[in-house]
């Protein structure tokens, strides 16, 4: 079974308001872009519940004061979004990372990716067309001699 | 005389530093803000990209400062053939704007330093870097001996290098692997190599040869006295001794001497 939770912040996002305004620099015709971090997980059968209450213990993952975390419908890429990772990420980073984060591995979760998800809108809220997508992820936000974007 | 200018970007932090070692061989050298005009910028004969977290390093290192307006400057200096020395963030920038590798004369990233392996752990230590192509190669290390080797700084969680496997068959095939990691002795080895870095490369040079974008820190291994071997020791309680130059200044002495020559 795979599930996937999104962290997003609750708060400005200085980060994405960086990327936004430099696209908007370049020529890029967006209007609104929002930044999240996606977890992709496999996980046993019965073990999806209580995949956000363990998440929801991770401090440097997610601060109830900052953030918000949710299971995302999809596992995949929604209108006007891309995903970006790493082509040659370790495979077991994530896993490893949450064991030096809780000091425990994730119970019931077989394998863990992560990503930066973009969610791009143009000037009437709505998803962002393919080709301005394109035209972000080539221009900045995917690097793609070693991250990989998925749309 | 020829003037280096030392550019600063929201999050530049070792511009003193490298400013210092550039003024120490000599060099004409100033602060260069992001705000500068640009005709102001264009006029520089060289640039240096000092470490830091420029924009804090959003998106990815180095990413938002590629597309910084500074950058058109550096752009068009490179393509007239001024030299560029990047140094850590630096370093970052110069991959992630395109202007090293430049493999055909591309304008995108080809390569860039990503998070450190193994576990993407930021590394502070000292290291040492060989020069791996023959030094005509690359203008700012024409001058210094062929397989030098130069101590330094690796400070930094994003020093990977990584690309496409046949881009990296092209960057050792090309001579674009300027300078990889090594002890002492100057052997490589995986304990030499402080990020997983793809070929121990620890710099890479453009292909006209006028572009090096080097991870470590040969500023912070200028003098004597931030060298962490027993030279340093040697030197304690003896001013002079300590305020010697050591090794990492001959960085640049190189670019020094490729403005002379220029």
């Amino acid at each position: 079974m795979i599930r996937c939770l999104e962290v997003a912040l609750a708060i400005p996002d200085n980060e994405a308001r960086t990327a936004l305004a430099t696209l908007q620099r370049l020529g890029i015709a967006l209007h609104g872009l929002e930044r999240a971090d996606l977890y992709r997980c496999e996980v046993d059968d019965g073990a999806g519940d209580g995949l956000v209450a363990t998440f929801s213990g991770l401090e440097t993952v997610y601060n109830p004061n900052k953030h918000v975390l949710r299971v995302r419908e999809s596992a995949r890429p929604g209108p006007g979004e891309v995903w970006i990772d790493e082509i040659d990420a370790e495979p077991s980073r994530p896993q490893a990372e949450f064991v030096r984060i809780a000091g425990r591995t994730l119970p019931g979760v077989r394998s863990l990716e992560r990503f930066t998800a973009w969610r791009l809108t143009d000037s009437a809220g709505t998803p962002a067309a393919g080709d301005v997508v394109a035209a972000a992820t080539e221009t900045l936000l995917c690097n793609a001699a070693f991250q990989k974007a998925t749309r | 005389m020829k003037r280096v200018g030392v550019l600063i970007f929201p999050g530049t932090n070792s511009e003193e530093e490298t400013l210092r070692a550039c003024q120490a061989v000599g060099l004409d050298a100033a602060l260069v803000p992001w705000t500068e005009e640009p005709r102001v910028v264009r006029e520089f004969d060289a640039f240096v990209l000092p470490g830091g977290f420029a924009y804090e390093d959003r998106v990815r290192a180095g990413a938002i400062a590629a597309h910084d307006r500074l950058m058109t400057a550096v752009r068009e200096g490179a393509e007239a053939g001024k030299p560029v020395l990047g140094i850590c963030n630096g370093a970052q920038i110069l991959l992630e704007s395109g202007l090293a590798p430049q493999l055909d004369g591309a304008t995108r990233a080809q390569a860039g330093f990503t998070r450190n392996a193994p576990l993407g752990k930021y590394r502070s230590s000292h290291v040492y870097v060989k020069l791996a192509v023959q030094p005509e190669r690359c203008s700012i290390t024409a001058s210094l001996p062929q397989g030098v080797i130069l101590p330094a700084w690796a400070s930094h969680g994003e020093g990977r290098l990584a690309a496409r496997p046949d881009v990296l068959e092209r960057l050792e095939r090309g001579g674009h692997i300027a300078f990889v990691y090594c002890d002492e002795t100057g052997a490589t080895t995986a304990e030499s190599i402080p990020n997983g870095s793809a070929l121990g490369a620890a710099a890479i040079v453009n292909e006209r040869g006028n572009v090096l974008a080097i991870m470590p820190h040969a500023e912070r291994d200028a003098w004597t006295y931030m060298h962490h071997d027993a030279t340093r020791e040697r030197a304690r309680g003896k001013g002079a001794a300590m305020l010697a130059p050591s090794g990492g200044i001959a960085l640049f002495s190189g670019l020094a001497a490729a403005l002379s020559a220029a």
